[in-house]
């Protein structure tokens, strides 16, 4: 499944051992994007039983994706909680102090994740 | 050529602007489509060469948040659609950038902004970063249409910001001015 990039929208692709979120997040309506966005992943994650890998790289994101982005992560930690071996790999610019920030702090909330920040 | 006395507050306008180095200025109705509009020459207008990403993407995250914030709770509104009214404006500083708002405010509202506003200012980035996390753990508080976020998030992007309030005619103001450097 892939939900193209916006102006507001981040590009996501999500396939049944991979999902991949890149560009800027600010829609006009939370949660009219973000509900496809978290079902799509949600069957994704159903087709099948093996390792998932999720790539983030974000260049902004306003306060209420942000609250998408801990429901996003909330949501694959319960499915890695459930047994699932999923790999989250934070991606930012070495000069992004605000997504870096951003990276460690989802972290401190996910155990059961392998959870990478990656400097690009 | 016709002669216009009144071209000379066109005039006065325009050097006003130009005097302050506001690059960017909107006054009126403000929706959500009109800010994906206003987002491109924002952006377009705070990334020159010699600006830093860095700095582009604060000044761009902090107009962002309080272009939504007028749009969310701004009190006036147009009668046609209900959109919402307010003044949001960038302005080129010495070392960086300033971010100007004005919007109406619901009367009922305004103690809880203020001490909101003034708990925020009292905060080091540290401190920001940190109740930034634990309000998107507990959820919004009650009185807030977004995550609750909004003024947290823009709180850690400027280095100083200052806020008043003011009863007019068109009811009690919300000034906000913030800077990024």
């Amino acid at each position: 499944m892939i939900f193209e990039a916006t102006q507001r929208t981040p590009l996501v692709e999500i396939e049944s051992d991979r999902c991949l979120v890149r560009g800027e997040c600010y829609p006009e309506n939370i949660s009219e994007w973000a509900d496809p966005v978290m079902q799509a992943l949600d069957e994704g994650l159903n087709q099948s039983e093996g390792a998932f890998t999720v790539d983030v790289e974000l260049y902004y994101f306003n306060s209420s994706s942000a609250k998408f982005l801990f429901d996003f992560f909330d949501f694959l930690e319960g499915a890695s909680e459930g047994g699932r071996k999923i790999t989250i790999n934070w991606r930012y610019r070495s000069d992004d102090d605000t997504m870096q920030e951003a990276g460690e702090d989802f972290e401190e909330d996910l155990s059961h994740c392998f959870y990478n920040l990656v400097v690009i | 050529m016709t002669k216009n006395t009144r071209s000379d507050e066109t005039v006065a306008l325009h050097s006003y602007m130009q005097d302050r180095q506001t690059l960017f200025c909107y006054s009126g109705p403000m929706n959500e489509e009109l800010l994906t509009t206003m987002s491109n020459p924002v952006k377009h207008q705070i990334s020159d060469k010699e600006t830093q990403e860095a700095l582009s993407r604060r000044v761009f995250g902090v107009f962002i948040e309080q272009a939504q914030n007028i749009i969310r709770y701004s009190h006036h509104k147009t009668k046609s659609s209900g959109d919402s009214i307010g003044t949001i404006a960038i302005s080129v500083i010495e070392d960086g950038f300033l971010i100007e708002a004005v919007n109406v405010i619901a009367p009922e509202k305004r103690v809880s902004l203020e001490n909101t506003l003034s708990e925020l200012s009292t905060k080091d980035q540290e401190e920001l970063r940190a109740l930034y996390k634990q309000r998107l753990r507990d959820g919004p508080p009650d009185d807030s249409v977004g995550a609750g976020l909004g003024f947290i998030d823009m709180a850690r992007r400027v280095s100083r910001f200052e806020f008043d309030f003011k009863n007019t005619e068109e009811g009690d103001l919300f000034i906000y001015r913030g800077w990024v450097t």
